[in-house]
């Protein structure tokens, strides 16, 4: 029943948007606004009715429904409940719905016509329009970024736009009914299902495909307006119109992109988070071509020409949509994400030649329209404002192109009959490395080129501070270990465009102070909400910097270490030093979890007990391996737990220091608030006061996005805890103390010691202590006169068993009690027995987690009396 | 842009860069992409190129020593042609074929790492490395794929 509701509502979803399409196609045709009505209500209905199957397969996967092949494929009894609902996008089949109702709901939104009453009145807003389809345009650098009424421009465009939305959406809905509906039934209905893959039991994972799907949708709207403009010949204001629907395709791609390497680097265990994987590709390639069609539309929108970019760009993000799901299911590229291959193939490449062909043809049929306006053919230098955007743009085309080649490389390679190659990493990294610096160079000399059209004499009056910024940057990185050619390079252009853009901020700010006299605060609050776009955008290229940052140091001198401990050993890295405590294991609900607590100590000083883990999925036969993560301003300290041996005793781990990794993190956030503050209506709208909750609830989702975003960066555990103390690891000063004995006299561990002190913590209860016993007493028969101190402490024991256990087994050495665990958290035991061997010097020189043996302690000992006599 | 020469003379340039940079780089650091049955027949000079070969992983081969860490399994020929993959009746099933023929040729590997959690019999491995000259393959990065758990089984990537 509930599957052939659901796929009945993606039918009826799927004749809806056809309707729509057909009946806005005749109103436009035969003239008549009643068919054109008919077909935004239809429009309108789409995204309920694929909301509904959404819904209802939400419903069929928080009840167990696993009748439906998708549930039982993807969820279990066992799962939580958010991960049942991240299930739901797990798939193919429910990532399409997922995305032919995001469409839908795009397509209604961003169809909403701008009333005509409102056309009377210049500048004011389109109370009808939705929020974000608002005729909005920059007026350059000069003054404030205004509204020029538009209304007029937008609203031939959007029947058409209507039409091909609803072309784009009927595709979906129809791929989804047609090739991989996700209410299928199952052969026969298993009594649980298989579980989500445990690689994506993960926070990212509920946000990452979303915010994908909302950029890939998003690309869609503009994409839509771009055609309508091209079919009206109404080539020049579209842009604008459609800027805020641009910026939501754009900061959804971010945020899923950025989420997604988050995920990888948590999830995946290699300790990386980029690795030019074609899935991977697949989402940043119209991320880059839809950041060059946002600097190419604000040229357009100071009618400085770059139509035909605009168009092209669009296209191009559009299609690369398209691509990137075909060649990701398609089999045409291998991948980590290894999406079988599906049927999905043969549709995605009909979608994408027939967008490639009916666009291309409309842009030929309108190039005449795209010829520069008279006051555009004269030749402007390229280091002016229009140079710089063009190289920018020039760039951004190249980028993705060489993203797109090496994505099919092999394929490239044996059609022109060579070997086929393949491009790994390295090639990636060669290719895009100086494009990325180039862009970073222009990112910095851009708004001072801008700025001044002016004499050298005044650039340079004004971009001291920058060249300041750069030298300093260069400097403090040098100084700080980083000392690479390429490095040294890269730092600097991210010091000379990370100043450019406080030098903007600054000046700007000042600007406003010495005119109106506000606070630094107010003036910048003022110049955000002003010129939305130029300050935001600085927010977003002073983010890109900070990434820069993150990408430079984790790319350049990661540091990779294989180690292998028994309990109790201490293994330096860096500046780090690795002490193996012990191995535990758990069953939790259907897996095995096998971690080590590994206590890590920076320059001898305790930071955190980390928890590297595998975890054993009995009904998937699969074991996943979860690192842990000691984030750090300066560099993440990434720990991945190898093996083990049969016993336990012993454990090898992969350490991975990732130099100012959090600065990628960070820098993507403040990236994407950059976006979200973009997102700012402009000037001309702010005076509507019926827009404010509207204005209000947008930018309180988009904050609440990046707040869950941070969440699932920094706000999870990462399998680390904090202990209140932590034992003294080899060289570091053992903690002074006196201890009451059971004789009534009492034993003081000065600083420094008499002699070697073997300071050893037991308990009667425990079995592991009463066979170390006997060792300890011919250890100390062997030793105690030639200097060596013995005190065994007590742990959480009742005196009378202590007693008794010291006449049992003829403890020859002083013993005490430790009360209240005063001393076992001084020296961070968590069991016993632990002994901690003190030097002459009062420093820890050896410890052990669990018994030693008698040729341990011997060897040891003679290490130390040997170093004592020269 | 027609009317600007210098604009297009600066953009010919950037391409002219960056198609030199990927031909260099294709040169320089690209991988063959090979089968099992062509790594083993490559000659003396060619085996010092990186090389990507794709097989089927041998469950029973599986060796892994956790103290160094080093894995060491046997991958089977599989067709290198995903349209001939299709024609065999999809990768599942080429998979499943590969390891039960004992003719197949088959190529020893050695991946000086963390054994991937994804490495388990009949999975597809793809593999980035060099021939070494005793006849194994030296892995740098082990990309691993079960076609037959998931409907789309996800990844794994390793990177050594």
């Amino acid at each position: 029943m509930l599957s052939e509701v659901g796929t009945l509502l993606i039918g009826l979803g799927l004749a809806a948007t056809l309707y729509a399409a057909a009946a806005t196609l005749w109103g436009l045709t035969y003239k008549d606004d009643r068919w054109l009505q008919s077909g935004k209500n239809a429009t309108d209905t789409v995204p309920a009715l694929t909301g509904g199957a959404l819904l209802l397969l939400a419903l069929a996967f928080l009840n167990d429904r696993f009748e439906i092949a998708y549930v039982a494929q993807h969820a279990s009894r066992a799962l939580p409940l958010e991960l049942k609902l991240s299930a739901l996008w797990a798939g193919q089949e429910g990532s399409l719905l997922l995305w032919g109702f995001l469409q839908a709901l795009f397509a209604a939104l961003a169809t909403h016509r701008p009333a005509k009453l409102e056309v009377a009145a210049p500048g004011a807003s389109l109370s009808n329009a939705l929020p974000l389809l608002a005729p909005e345009t920059g007026a350059g650098s000069i003054g404030e970024e205004t509204t020029p009424n538009l209304t007029e421009t937008v609203r031939p465009l959007i029947p058409w736009a209507t039409v091909f939305l609803n072309g784009i959406t009927a595709f979906f809905i129809a791929v989804t009914l047609g090739f991989s509906n996700p209410f299928a039934l199952s052969s026969v209905v298993p009594a649980d299902g298989l579980g989500l893959n445990p690689l994506l039991r993960h926070a990212g994972m509920i946000f990452h495909p979303p915010a994908m799907y909302v950029g890939y949708v998003g690309v869609a709207v503009p994409f839509a307006f771009a055609l309508a403009a091209l079919v009206t010949g109404r080539v020049e204001g579209w842009t604008a119109a459609v800027r805020s629907w641009a910026l939501v395709a754009w900061i959804g791609l971010g945020l899923g992109l950025l989420l997604g390497m988050r995920w990888a680097y948590d999830v995946l265990g290699w300790g990386g988070y980029w690795g030019w994987d074609p899935v991977e590709n697949a989402g940043l390639m119209p991320w880059l071509t839809m950041t060059a069609f946002l600097h190419g539309a604000a040229m357009q929108d100071e009618r400085r020409g770059f139509q035909g970019w605009s168009f092209a760009l669009i296209i191009a993000s559009f299609v690369l949509v398209l691509f990137g799901t075909f060649a990701t299911r398609s089999g045409l590229i291998q991948s980590v994400h290894a999406y079988a291959r599906s049927n999905l193939g043969t549709p995605f490449m009909a979608a994408i030649v027939v967008t490639l062909a009916g666009s291309l043809a409309l842009l030929l049929w309108r190039r005449g329209a795209l010829a520069p306006a008279p006051a555009q053919t004269a030749s402007p230098s390229l280091l002016s404002r229009e140079g710089m955007f063009f190289l920018t743009l020039v760039l951004f085309a190249t980028l993705t192109l060489s993203v797109f080649v090496g994505s099919v490389l092999p394929t490239l390679t044996s059609w022109i009959g060579s070997r086929p190659f393949e491009a790994g990493p390295a090639w990636f990294d060669r290719v895009t490395g100086p494009q990325f610096a180039a862009l970073l160079l222009l990112l910095g000399l851009c708004p001072l080129i801008g700025r001044s059209a002016a004499v050298l004499q005044q650039l340079w009056s004004r971009s001291w501070p920058i060249f300041a910024g750069t030298t300093l940057t260069i400097g403090a990185t040098a100084l700080a270990g980083f000392t690479q050619p390429a490095a040294l390079i890269g730092l600097g252009l991210v010091g000379l465009a990370g100043s450019t853009a406080l030098l903007e901020y600054a000046l700007a700010i000042k600007a406003r102070r010495d005119n109106t006299g506000e606070s630094p605060f107010r003036a910048l609050g003022e110049l955000l909400r002003r010129q939305p776009r130029r300050y935001a955008g600085y927010l977003v290229h002073l983010g890109v910097v900070l990434m820069g940052v993150g990408i430079i140091g984790t790319r350049l001198y990661p540091l990779e270490q294989d180690v292998t401990l028994t309990w109790g050993e201490t293994a330096k890295v860096g500046d780090y030093t690795l002490l193996l405590e012990n191995m535990q294991q758990e069953s939790v609900d259907d897996s095995l979890g096998t971690w080590a607590n590994v206590d890590l100590y920076r320059n001898g000083r305790y930071v955190s007990t980390l928890m590297p883990r595998i975890n054993r999925y009995r009904a998937l036969e699969q074991s996943i391996g979860v690192p842990a993560l000691q984030p750090g301003l300066r560099e993440d300290l990434y720990l991945i737990l190898a093996g083990w041996s049969n016993d336990g005793s012993e454990a090898t781990f992969k350490v991975i220091l990732n130099p100012l990794a959090n600065f990628l993190w960070v820098g993507g956030l403040v990236f994407l608030a950059g976006g979200a503050l973009a997102l700012r209506p402009m000037k001309a709208r702010q005076a509507d006061p019926r827009r404010e909750p509207q204005r209000a609830v947008g930018l309180l989702v988009a904050f609440s996005l990046l707040i869950g975003a941070g969440w699932t960066m920094w706000g999870l555990p990462h399998g680390t805890v904090n202990r209140d103390t932590a034992r003294p690891i080899p060289g570091s000063p053992a903690p002074s103390f006196e201890l009451p004995l059971l004789d009534g006299s009492s034993f003081t561990l000065k600083t420094p010691p008499e002699g070697i002190t073997v300071v050893s913590f037991w308990a009667p209860w425990c079995a592991t202590c009463q066979q170390s016993l006997p060792v300890m007493r011919s250890v100390w028969e062997a030793y105690h006169d030639r200097g060596v101190t013995f005190v065994g402490i007590a742990y959480q024991s009742e005196e009378t068993e202590v007693r008794a256990a010291v006449d049992e087994y003829g403890i020859p050495y002083p013993v005490g009690l430790d009360r209240e665990d005063a001393l076992a958290n001084r020296y961070g035991i968590t069991g016993v027995p632990e002994s901690f061997v003190i030097d002459t010097q009062g420093r820890v020189a050896f410890l052990h987690v669990g018994p030693v043996s008698a040729e341990q302690f011997v060897q040891e000992l003679e290490t130390l009396l040997e170093g004592e006599t020269p | 842009m027609r009317a600007k020469p210098n604009f297009i003379i600066a953009g010919l340039l950037i391409l002219a860069a960056v198609f030199y940079l990927m031909v260099s780089s294709t040169q320089e650091t690209a991988h063959y992409f090979l089968t099992v049955e062509e790594v083993l027949t490559l000659d003396e000079t060619a085996s010092q190129r990186p090389v990507t070969v794709s097989g089927a992983v041998l469950g029973e081969s599986i060796t892994y020593d956790s103290a160094l860490p080093r894995v060491t399994f046997t991958i089977v020929q599989v067709p290198g042609d995903p349209q001939e993959v299709e024609a065999q009746g999809g990768l599942a099933q080429v998979l499943h074929t590969a390891v039960q023929n004992p003719a197949a040729p088959r190529l020893t590997v050695v991946y000086d790492d963390i054994r991937p959690e994804l490495l388990q019999h009949e999975a597809q491995a793809i593999i980035r490395g060099h021939q070494g000259a005793d006849g194994r393959f030296y892995a740098d990065e082990v990309l691993l794929k079960c076609p037959s758990r998931y409907e789309e089984a996800l990844p794994e990537q390793t990177e050594g």
